[in-house]
C-alpha cells in the first residue's frame, strides 16, 4: 500500500505543477487580454448558464473582461509572490537560523530577540502595516509578506542545527580540518532541508491567502495587475446579481491552498522518521 | 461510561438544545427589532462623513449636512421654491457693493447665548483661517470688509458688486463666540450652534453623534438622537441596511435597486443628482500645460458609454461643461465626441508620438462606482495613446492640502456637488486664485466670470457664462462626464424629504 503514502504528494504535486504551468504559459493558455474591457459584455454569466456566452468560458466581470483569463493570470503573481516570499523568506531564515544554532551565544541571543519581536505581531498585522507604507507594488508585496514570515525557518533550522551539531559527522568534518562555515554549509544545512521543505510548501499556502487578504484589503498589487484577492473583492458588490464573480477566484484559492497544503503533508508524511524528533 | 457529574442525562440534553435553537432561531429577530429607526433613534450609514472636527475643515455637500445639524446658515436654497430662504437671517439687502442681511430676532445657542452678529463675524474669520485648517476661505474672497452697526445686524462689503454672493453664502454655519472665548483652541472639540441638535461626540473615522435640542427656535424635530457612520464600502452599507443595523444608506448600486425594491424592511429612493462629475486637470503639471494633449485626453474619454454600462443608464451625460439644468448651461454646445484615433494624432501633434504617460488620480468609494469608472477611463485613455497610472488615495489626504487643494494632483476624478449654477464651477476651478485645484490663470476668463458675478440681470448673466462655457470647452480645461442619480436605501418606517444635494438631515425624518 505504499502508493497511499504517495497519494497525497502526487495529487498536490499536481495541482501545484498546474499552478506553475497557469502561471508560466499564461498567454498561451489564457483566452482573452485579462485587462480587455468590453462593457458591452460585462457581468455575463459562466457559458454553461441560460444567458452564457461561447466567448467567454467562466462569465465576464463588472467592466467586461474574461472571468477565465483573469484566474489564468491571476495564477502568476500567486505562483510569484508565494514562490518569492518563500525562497526569500527561507534564505534569510535559514541562514539567520543556523548562526544562531550552530554558533550560540552571542549570535543565537540577537537572533532570537529579534524573532521574537517578529512573533509578537499577527503576520497580516505586520504585511498591512508594512503595505499601508511602502504603498503598493509587487516587490512592496513581497518585501512585506517575505518579513512577516522568515521567523518560522529561523526557528525550525535553528533547532534542527541545535541538535545536528552534536552528530559525530559533524565531529568528524571538523576533525578534518573544517572551519565552521564550512561545515555549517557543506554537511548540518542539507541535513534540515527536509523540515524546510515542509515549512516551504505550508508557507506558500499561507503566502498565497496572505496575498489575496492584502488585495482583498486593497493594500497588494495595484488595481491593473488582476489577483485572485483584488477579483474576490472587487466582486463583492455583485454578489446577488453575479456570484461567479466571487466563486471562481474563491475556487481558484481553496484548490490552489489545498493542493500545496496537501503535497506539505505528503511531504511531512515521507520524510516522517527524520520529523518524528522535532515532535 | 460512567455517570460521573460532568454528564447529562438523555432528557437535559434534549431540552438544552431545544432551548439553544428557540434562541437561535428568534434571536436574529430579536436583534433585528433593537436595531430599527425608532423615534429614539436613526442610523446613518454614508460614504462620506466628517473627515475631521474642525466644521471647516471640509467642502464636501453631505459633510455640510452633517454639521448642520449642530450650526446654521444665515440663508439656504429651497429647491422646492427655486429661491434662497431665510434660516438665521430674516431679511436681506442688496445694494451696490453691500449685501446687508438681518438677524432673526429671540435665536439662541446652545449655550443660552444670544445670536448677534458678533458670532457671524467671528464665524467668518475662523472660516477664513486657512491655516487653522479652514478649507471654506474662498467664498470670502471678494469680500473686503464686514460691518456690524448693532447686534442684528450684518453688512458684507465686497471688491465689486456681486451678484451671486447668497451661492457663497450658503453652507457657512455660524458658532458661538461665547463658546469661541471659552474654549479658546479647544473650541473645535466643542461645537456650539443653534441647531435642531446638538453635538454630543466625534471619533476618527467619520462616527457622529447628535442629541435632540429641545429648545430649537424652529421647532423641536422628531427623533430625539441621529448617529451618523462613515462606511466607503459599498457592499458594507448594502449589507447593513437589509440586516437593520442602518436605517438609512446613502449610493445604493444600481445593479441593486430592482432587488432591494422587493425587501419587506426596506424601500428605495432616487433623487436626481445635482453633483457634476469631470475629470480635471492641474495645468501647472506637464502635460497638461499643453491644449493639445488636454484636447486628446477629452477625443479619448466616452462619458455616455460609462453611463450606460457601468451605471445602466441611470445618469446624464453633459452635453457641455455643465449639465442641461444648471443655470449657465448652453444647449448649442457639444462635448468632445469619442474618437481615439484624432486623441492618437493630436498626441503625436503635441510631441508623444509613443504614447504619453499620466496619473489618474481618486478616491476610491467616495463616489458611486468610482473605481470602476476610473478603470474604464483608464482603458479608453489607453486606446488613446495614454499611458495610465491609476493612484487611490483616502479622502482627506486626497482633498485637503497635500492633495487636490495644494493643487498637488495632476489630474483626478472628481465631482461638485450641489451645482445648480455654473458661475461656482467656473469660478472655484477657472478663476485665478479662487482654489488650486487646477491652478488655471487666464485673464480673458477672469473677465468674463468677474463681469458675470457683477450682473444683476438673469438672461444677461446667462450670456456671459454660456461664453465662458465656450471657451472653456474650446480650451479643454477639463472633461466633464455626467450627473447621476442619488439613490438611497431606507428602512420603510422612514419619512423622509428627498434632497437633491446629498445632505441626509435628521429633523427632515420622522418615524411612521
Amino acid at each position: 500500500m505504499s502508493w497511499l503514502r504517495y497519494f497525497k504528494v502526487l495529487v498536490g504535486g499536481a495541482i501545484l505543477l498546474l499552478l506553475c504551468v497557469c502561471g508560466v504559459a499564461a498567454p498561451l493558455l489564457a483566452p482573452r487580454d485579462p485587462q480587455a474591457q468590453t462593457l458591452e459584455d460585462r457581468l455575463r454569466p459562466p457559458r454553461w448558464t441560460e444567458n452564457g456566452s461561447a466567448a467567454y468560458f467562466l462569465g465576464t466581470d463588472n467592466l467586461g473582461r474574461d472571468m477565465l483569463s483573469r484566474i489564468i493570470y491571476g495564477s502568476r503573481i500567486s505562483l510569484m509572490v508565494g514562490a518569492a516570499t518563500v525562497i526569500f523568506a527561507g534564505f534569510v531564515g535559514c541562514s539567520l537560523g543556523a548562526i544562531a544554532g550552530y554558533f550560540g551565544r552571542a549570535a543565537d541571543d540577537v537572533v532570537s530577540k529579534i524573532s521574537e519581536i517578529f512573533l509578537a505581531f499577527p503576520f497580516l498585522l505586520i504585511a498591512i502595516a508594512i503595505m499601508a507604507f511602502l504603498g503598493q507594488g509587487v516587490g512592496n508585496l513581497i518585501m512585506a509578506l517575505m518579513l512577516s514570515r522568515w521567523v518560522q525557518y529561523c526557528r525550525v533550522v535553528r533547532g534542527e542545527v541545535l541538535s545536528l551539531k552534536e552528530r559525530d559527522f559533524v565531529t568528524a568534518a571538523k576533525a578534518l580540518g573544517g572551519r565552521d562555515f564550512y561545515v555549517l554549509f557543506r554537511h548540518v544545512m542539507p541535513n534540515t532541508f527536509a523540515s524546510v521543505t515542509v515549512i516551504a510548501t505550508f508557507g506558500m499556502a499561507i503566502v498565497i491567502i496572505t496575498e489575496a487578504s492584502l488585495s482583498f484589503l486593497g493594500l497588494g498589487v495595484p488595481v491593473h495587475i488582476p489577483t485572485w484577492g483584488s477579483m474576490l473583492s472587487e466582486g463583492r458588490s455583485y454578489i446577488n446579481r453575479a456570484p461567479w464573480l466571487t466563486i471562481f477566484p474563491g475556487l481558484a484559492i481553496f484548490i490552489t491552498v489545498f493542493g500545496i497544503n496537501l503535497l506539505g503533508d505528503g511531504l511531512r508524511d515521507i520524510f516522517d522518521p527524520k520529523l518524528r524528533r522535532q515532535r | 461510561m460512567g455517570k460521573g457529574k460532568t454528564d447529562i442525562s438523555r432528557r437535559n440534553f434534549l431540552k438544552r438544545s431545544a432551548l439553544l435553537s428557540a434562541g437561535g432561531l428568534a434571536a436574529p429577530y430579536l436583534s433585528r427589532q433593537s436595531f430599527a429607526a425608532t423615534r429614539d433613534r436613526v442610523t446613518i450609514f454614508h460614504s462620506s462623513v466628517a473627515d475631521s472636527i474642525n466644521p471647516y475643515n471640509h467642502s464636501s455637500s453631505p459633510i455640510y449636512g452633517n454639521w448642520q445639524h449642530v450650526m446654521e446658515p444665515l440663508i439656504e436654497l429651497d429647491y422646492d421654491k427655486k429661491d434662497y430662504v431665510g434660516v438665521l437671517a430674516e431679511s436681506w439687502q442688496f445694494q451696490g457693493n453691500k449685501w446687508s442681511f438681518k438677524l432673526r430676532k429671540g435665536i439662541k445657542f446652545h449655550n443660552g447665548a444670544p445670536l448677534t452678529s458678533k458670532d457671524v463675524t467671528f464665524s467668518i474669520e475662523k472660516m477664513r483661517d486657512e491655516k487653522g485648517g479652514s478649507l471654506q476661505a474662498p467664498n470670502f474672497k471678494d469680500v473686503t470688509e464686514i460691518q456690524t452697526p448693532d447686534d442684528q445686524t450684518v453688512i458684507f462689503v465686497t471688491k465689486q458688486p456681486l451678484a451671486i454672493f447668497l451661492d457663497r453664502l450658503e453652507n457657512r454655519f455660524i458658532l458661538s463666540k461665547v463658546a469661541g472665548d471659552k474654549f479658546g483652541d479647544k473650541l473645535y472639540e466643542n461645537p456650539i450652534g443653534t441647531g435642531p441638535y446638538k453635538f454630543v461626540s466625534y471619533q476618527r473615522g467619520g462616527n457622529m453623534v447628535f442629541t435632540r435640542n429641545d429648545d430649537y427656535w424652529g421647532g423641536k424635530a422628531a427623533i430625539k438622537e441621529v448617529i451618523f457612520k462613515k462606511v466607503t464600502e459599498e457592499a458594507a452599507r448594502l449589507a447593513a441596511l437589509e440586516s437593520g443595523q442602518a436605517d438609512f444608506v446613502n449610493n445604493i448600486p444600481v445593479h441593486e435597486v430592482a432587488r432591494l425594491q422587493k425587501h419587506p424592511r426596506v424601500r428605495v429612493d432616487q433623487v436626481e443628482g445635482l453633483r457634476m462629475f469631470f475629470l480635471a486637470f492641474n495645468m501647472t503639471h506637464k502635460p497638461w500645460d499643453n491644449k493639445l494633449v488636454r484636447q486628446a485626453a477629452n477625443y479619448s474619454v466616452d462619458a455616455p458609454a460609462i453611463v450606460k454600462n457601468i451605471f445602466d443608464g441611470i445618469g446624464y451625460p453633459c452635453n457641455g461643461p455643465v449639465g442641461a439644468n444648471v443655470i449657465g448651461a448652453d444647449s448649442k454646445l457639444k462635448r468632445y465626441p469619442y474618437d481615439p484615433q484624432k486623441a492618437k494624432q493630436l498626441l503625436a501633434q503635441a510631441g508623444f508620438p509613443n504614447g504619453c504617460d499620466i496619473q489618474l488620480y481618486y478616491s476610491a468609494g467616495r463616489y458611486p462606482k468610482d473605481r470602476e469608472v476610473c478603470q474604464v477611463v483608464a482603458a479608453q485613455m489607453v486606446k488613446g495613446g495614454f499611458r495610465v497610472e491609476l493612484i487611490s488615495q483616502e479622502w482627506a489626504l486626497f482633498w485637503d492640502k497635500q492633495g487636490v487643494n495644494g493643487g498637488r494632483l495632476p489630474f483626478y476624478y472628481i465631482g461638485r456637488g450641489s451645482l445648480t449654477d455654473a458661475d461656482t464651477l467656473y469660478d472655484q476651478y477657472f478663476r485665478t486664485g479662487t482654489t488650486k485645484r487646477t491652478n488655471y490663470s487666464n485673464p480673458d476668463l477672469d473677465k468674463l466670470v468677474e463681469e458675470q458675478q457683477k450682473t444683476d440681470v438673469q438672461k444677461k448673466r446667462v450670456a456671459i457664462l454660456q461664453q465662458a462655457g465656450k471657451f472653456i470647452m474650446d480650451e479643454a480645461l477639463f472633461i466633464p462626464l455626467y450627473n447621476l442619480a442619488d439613490i438611497y436605501g431606507v428602512a420603510r418606517n422612514v419619512v423622509w424629504k428627498k434632497r437633491p444635494d446629498e445632505k441626509v438631515l435628521g429633523w427632515d425624518m420622522k418615524i411612521k
